[in-house]
């Protein structure tokens, strides 16, 4: 979210937070019907995480609970309860949209953070080691094409989110 | 044309009004006014000595124009008109105002304006009411016969009722036999009755045993001698007007003589054709020739002439002792006259295959509950066992799903009202009669909202039956017991559980009758948003429509239980016949006329008429000319507003009269603030301004109020001369924009107003001097606060300076 | 000759040698020619949507330009990419307001998304460019007599709204392609379930669990080998039976292949020209090639 915004939402109520992001627009749809929970891979072998009951705590305006716990972080993205909500809640990009909020507010899991700067620093997520590049022509791949690192940079800073990972390094 | 002369009543309301009002004045001001020939001043005049002080002044011949200044004309206008016919004078010839809620009362703090504002209003009344022509009543002969669509409860029920009040009434069904979802319901709540029972309900035809109370085996339905039944047959077109309608039915080949046969049942022992019976979910099989239930009506076999070989076997009609079948039997068209139209069509399961995580349609174990109820059900094909589709063995475990399609915005986004309480009726009959059967009911609310439905509630969960708060994802399918699972959240417990059952049951979405699209464009009546039949408004009149002589009754317009569709049928049967009993409708002619000189037959007014009232016709210079019904205007006005050449007027609200009275109330200004004019629908916006008046609210003088019985009825030009007339500001109050009580007029009026506001703009004058309000009769603060807005805001704009004055 | 820009992405070039071979090996031999484009870069898939959507989408956006400006269609391997690619594309087609928020972004690097391009699952293009009879003809040592378990994973189909590529409940396209070449689609409990890929890094153990369930599905469906359809998958239950040995104990042997090499096989192309080496396939693929020599 662009620097600015943050000021605005600081007053609203969490759920309202929720429906003003990217990804969380529909959260106030919810019923709590459990087909999501009924259908997530997850929380089928863990009680740790329960799309539903995220999304009750959010309505109830729970953020802390939410944001500071580890429940966001066990989403596996799999979508299938985007797909097989009655109303359509966009359940897998709302915790998306939660993921957002929770990092803005310093709740950073270490592998996210790992993640950002090697997007920073490589322009991708996984670097290619020199061994794989090195080996291609002896396996008959083309060279590997230069990667947009300068544009994805400038692209980050215009998003704000190298702020982002400034703020986890500083705390 | 006879001299005009007008007589003018002022009440003052025991003389409350001239506190505020100086009567002396307004008397004396409008024995000026040229034509008016007497000035009357009382209390009241809508009942008692003011009364006949109007008839005496027709009678004696003194006034044939009346103008009446009395409190809330909208309740107070009906004795007048009624005595003013009984004196002698055309009823049409009556102009009222009110001055007390529409001037005194919110003008109270300002009585020398008031005073003046009510001069204003006198005047236009007067001019009006110069201008007002008579209006005759036309008669429309009706036939005293009533047509029904539909065979099922509610349509059984409206039949009932028509034949017994003595109309010919004609049922048309589309299957071979009467009943509807009531031959498959096994048992209706919330009396547990045997649904087949309540498909006859009673009748006063007595037959030589005694007249039955409830029960179809014994009730003569059949026999009453003014219903008309008509089985395997469907609307094909319909022409005329209420009272006479034209309806070409078709009635499909049954190929058994209704008169020969005599249900002996030796036809299906001979056919060779077997196959899966529809009707009984698939459970059975049935013949090409067959019967539905036993004590159906009517009780002769049909014969399936999809599956039929006809020729290449006609065993059948050897082996008919009556020689009963007939394979030449060919289509008919049958040709009804009926005064009107019922329209009875009910609703069906929503076909929930596309849901496909739950399988319906692929997995024979799941099913849905009108499958369900031909198994409960003593005379369906299971004999009362309730048992798994795929392997026929018993069904001990049996998981329900409700809510499937239903409230969910992919499919169906309502709540479909039954299914709750079907389900729970399934639930507790099969536990009562299987108590060894585990059933479970996953639920997101369980909705019990009618008389003894919560005791059903409770008896299931007294009776054992579980409940899991929560909406099942998947139903997959153990390859090895070939039993199913059924993955759902138990959100209360907060756990995830894997059900195991037998046969899962689904209470799916209830949808329109299939033919519901093509029946509503043959009859011209609307459908709402989720494809069922729109009633005209629901609160008050939930069995009719917009178009007077077609009725809607049961399921068609909701799904809904059966003491709901019985009373609904009631209704329907005495809103259907209401207009039939006298034999003739009789209506006053204050509808649209064309000039046919002006017609440009572009054909813009008969698509904008709501009531479908205006029709083209060809004329003996071959072209095109609009035609108004006088039978279905309804009095609107929009197609005047629609016709881009002016070539149709209403009568009663003819340009000419609106002109006037925008002139007269213009006259006189008498406050130090601009002129503003207020042109308000009968239905909300004039009816908002009584409330405001009626609710004591206040408002500046300079706001003149003027009737219309559309906004829609506004043509561009007439907002235009608004201004000349010398408004500063003009107001155009209606109804809420999806509330127009004319379906479309206050939108239309909309696009008006903007449309002239960029015209206002190119002439050089502040748009914002125009402007459209939408408001309801109890928003009377809402027409205040407007009126008082506009007001400011004229003010600050400054005088309007119109080249050549106003 | 249809042309597609070439999507790698980041963790077949990083890893997986395999898939790229036989990908650009096999669409080469259907006429499909791949571009390989200048600056790409990470295609901002989960991980990098959990930290901030907007910039997920511009960096996707980015991408998508690059292709816009080579006036060529995208072709994706890694379905996790195609979800993002599409997801982006999709929605920044059907949302002007978002559209023009995310061009703000791009217009710092000189670039403008116009949505006039397609992004290709490759899956995709050989049902619409190659098409199935073509496919057929084209296969020179059909498969026969191996069983293959068909694993989609998630994002080759959900959120199916804006992927588009085939019915999310009863996809068929996978193993239609798997009969096209001579094998046998084997059916297995739960086959459209997550293999948990996303989650490694935060609960490794919730991963492996994930991936434990699918092993052991497909096992006793009495499958011969799996084919994938994106890297986070093929590692999950690649390494994932690695991981399983170590931990519970447990050997499945189940050999894990890119639909892409089971492809290229089929095409005649020989295995040792596709990279596959203990590094690129930790459970050992010998049963498979043998079995189809």
């Amino acid at each position: 979210m662009i620097q600015g915004e943050e000021e605005k939402t600081a007053s609203l109520e969490f759920s309202e937070i929720v429906t003003s992001r990217l990804g969380g627009e529909t959260i106030r749809r919810c019923y709590q019907c459990g087909t999501c929970a009924s259908s997530c891979p997850v929380a089928k072998i863990t009680e740790r995480f329960n799309p539903r009951e995220i999304i009750k705590l959010s309505l109830l305006g729970k953020k802390d609970e939410v944001l500071s716990g580890e429940a966001i972080w066990l989403c596996c993205s799999c979508y299938n309860c985007q797909e097989r909500c009655p109303q359509k809640v966009e359940i897998a990009d709302l915790i998306y949209a939660l993921r957002n909020i929770a990092f803005e507010e310093g709740y950073i899991p270490n592998i996210y953070s790992d993640f950002a700067s090697a997007l920073l620093d490589d322009g991708r997520i996984v670097k290619i080691s020199r061994f794989y590049e090195d080996k291609r022509p002896a396996l008959g791949l083309p060279p590997l094409q230069p990667t947009g690192v300068d544009a994805l940079r400038k692209i980050l800073s215009a998003t704000g989110f190298d702020r982002l990972q400034q703020k986890e390094k500083s705390q | 044309m006879d001299e005009v002369k007008v007589g003018v009543f002022l009440s003052d309301c025991g003389n409350q009004l001239s506190k505020i009002l100086d009567f002396d004045a307004l008397t004396n001001y409008v024995k000026k006014i040229s034509d008016v020939t007497l000035v009357g001043r009382r209390s009241e005049f809508r009942r008692g000595e003011g009364l006949q002080a109007i008839k005496n002044a027709i009678e004696s011949e003194k006034i044939n124009r009346v103008v009446v200044a009395e409190s809330l004309p909208k309740l107070s206008e009906v004795n007048i008109v009624q005595a003013v016919e009984e004196a002698g004078l055309n009823p049409y010839l009556v102009e009222t105002i009110d001055l007390k809620h529409h001037c005194a009362w919110p003008h109270r703090e300002t009585p020398k304006e008031a005073t003046e504002k009510a001069k204003a209003m006198l005047l236009a009344a007067i001019e009006r009411a110069k201008l007002l022509e008579p209006i005759e009543k036309l008669e429309f002969p009706t036939l005293k016969s009533t047509l029904i669509i539909g065979g099922g409860i509610a349509g059984m029920q409206a039949a009932i009722d028509l034949a017994d009040l003595g109309f010919e009434v004609n049922l048309i069904e589309k299957a071979p036999f009467l009943g509807g979802l009531a031959t498959r319901a096994s048992r209706f709540f919330p009396t547990d009755d045997c649904a087949i029972c309540i498909q006859s309900p009673v009748s006063d035809v007595k037959t030589i045993t005694h007249t039955s109370r409830k029960c179809v085996y014994r009730s003569g339905f059949s026999e009453i001698p003014n219903l008309n039944i008509l089985t395997t047959s469907k609307v094909v077109s319909v022409e005329g007007v209420p009272g006479n309608y034209k309806v070409t039915i078709e009635k499909k080949p049954r190929y058994v003589d209704e008169m020969k046969c005599i249900a002996c049942d030796l036809c299906t022992t001979v056919c060779p054709v077997e196959v899966p019976d529809e009707h009984n979910a698939k459970l059975k099989t049935r013949k090409a020739i067959y019967m539905q239930v036993p004590n159906v009506h009517p009780p002769v076999y049909v014969i399936d002439e999809s599956v039929c070989k006809f020729y290449d076997c006609a065993k059948c009609v050897k082996i008919c002792p009556t020689k009963a079948i007939n394979l030449d039997q060919k289509s008919e068209q049958i040709i009804l006259n009926v005064g009107s139209i019922i329209v009875a069509t009910g609703f069906q399961e929503w076909d929930s295959s596309v849901i496909r995580e739950y399988h319906y349609g692929d997995y024979p174990d799941v099913i849905t509950n009108l499958d369900l109820a031909r198994m409960i059900d003593g005379f369906g094909p299971t004999g009362g066992a309730i048992v798994r589709p795929s392997d026929r063995k018993p069904a001990k475990k049996i998981v329900m799903i409700q809510c499937v399609g239903s409230r969910d915005r992919r499919w169906k986004p309502y709540c479909s009202s039954i299914c709750c309480m079907i389900s729970l009726k399934h639930a507790s009959l099969i536990k009562s009669a299987h108590p060894d059967t585990d059933i479970t009911l996953c639920y997101i609310d369980i909705r019990t909202t009618g008389r003894e439905h919560e005791d059903y509630y409770e008896r299931a969960r007294e009776m054992g039956i579980k409940f899991v708060k929560g909406r099942p994802s998947e139903i997959s399918r153990n390859p090895e017991t070939n039993k199913l699972i059924v993955d759902v959240e138990d959100e209360l417990l907060k756990r995830l559980l894997e059900l195991e059952a037998d046969l899962v049951v689904l209470a799916p979405a209830m949808v329109p009758a299939e033919g519901t699209k093509e029946l509503a464009e043959l009859l011209s009546i609307e459908l709402d948003k989720d494809g069922f039949f729109k009633e005209y408004n629901a609160k008050l009149r939930p069995t009719e429509t917009k178009l007077r002589g077609i009725y809607l009754c049961g399921g068609a317009t909701f799904p809904k239980d059966v003491p709901t569709a019985s009373l609904h049928a009631h209704s329907a049967a005495i809103k259907a016949v209401k207009f039939l009993t006298t034999g003739k409708i009789v209506k006053d002619q204050r509808t649209a006329v064309i000039n046919e000189d002006y017609c440009g037959d572009c054909e813009f007014c008969p698509v904008t008429c709501p009531y479908g009232a205006i029709s083209l016709e060809e004329t003996t210079e071959g072209h095109f000319v609009a035609k108004v019904s006088d039978l279905l205007c309804e009095g609107c006005g929009i197609c005047v507003g629609t016709c881009p050449l002016g070539a149709i007027e209403l009568r009663h609200s003819r340009p000419s009269q609106m002109q006037a009275q925008m002139k007269g109330l213009m006259s006189v200004n008498g406050t130090s603030k601009p002129l503003v004019l207020a042109i308000c629908c009968s239905e909300c916006g004039h009816t908002a301004v009584d409330s405001s008046g009626m609710a004591m609210m206040k408002y500046p003088a300079n706001v003149r109020v003027m009737q219309v019985p559309c906004t829609g009825i506004l043509q561009v030009h007439q907002l235009l001369d608004a201004f000349k007339a010398g408004a500063q500001g003009v107001m155009v109050v209606g109804c809420k924009s999806d509330g127009c009580h004319y379906e479309v007029g206050v939108q239309k009026a909309e696009k008006k107003v903007e449309l002239v506001r960029i015209l206002l703009k190119e002439y050089g004058i502040e748009p914002e001097r125009l402007e459209m309000f939408n408001m309801v009769y109890i928003e009377g603060n809402k027409f205040a606060e407007a009126a008082q807005m506009m007001t400011e805001r004229i003010e600050k704009l400054g005088q309007l300076q119109l080249m050549g004055g106003s | 000759m249809t042309s597609y820009a070439l999507f790698l992405g980041c963790l077949i070039p990083a890893h997986q040698p395999n898939y790229e071979l036989s990908a650009r090996k096999s669409l080469a031999k259907l006429g499909i020619e791949l571009v390989d484009l200048a600056n790409m870069t990470c295609c901002a898939p989960p991980p990098v949507q959990s930290i901030d959507l907007e910039t997920s989408l511009a960096i996707a956006a980015y991408n998508i330009c690059l292709a816009e400006e080579a006036d060529l269609d995208l072709i994706i391997l890694c379905s996790g990419c195609f979800e993002s690619l599409s997801m982006a594309n999709a929605m920044l087609k059907a949302d002007e307001q978002l559209k023009a928020k995310v061009n703000k972004i791009l217009s710092k690097v000189g670039k403008e998304f116009l949505g006039n391009k397609d992004v290709k699952h490759y899956l995709q293009v050989l049902i619409d460019d190659v098409g199935l009879k073509r496919l057929k003809q084209s296969v020179s040592k059909p498969l026969t007599n191996l069983k293959v378990a068909a694993f989609y994973g998630c994002h080759a189909l959900r959120p199916s709204e804006l992927l588009k590529l085939d019915d999310p409940e009863r996809p068929k396209v996978l193993e239609t392609l798997i009969e096209t070449v001579g094998a046998k689609s084997v059916e297995y409990l739960n086959k459209l379930k997550c293999c948990g890929g996303l989650l490694k890094g935060y609960s490794d153990d919730l991963a492996l669990s994930l991936a434990r369930e699918k092993i052991a599905n497909i096992t006793r469906a009495g499958a011969d080998c799996v084919a994938t359809l994106c890297p986070f998958c093929y590692t999950a239950l690649d390494v994932g039976q690695v991981l399983l040995k170590g931990k519970f104990n447990e050997i499945y042997d189940m050999p894990v292949l890119h639909y892409s090499e089971l492809l290229a096989f089929a095409l005649g192309i020989a295995p040792k020209e596709l990279a596959i080496t203990p590094a690129t396939h930790k459970i050992k693929v010998d049963k498979v090639v043998s079995k189809i020599s």
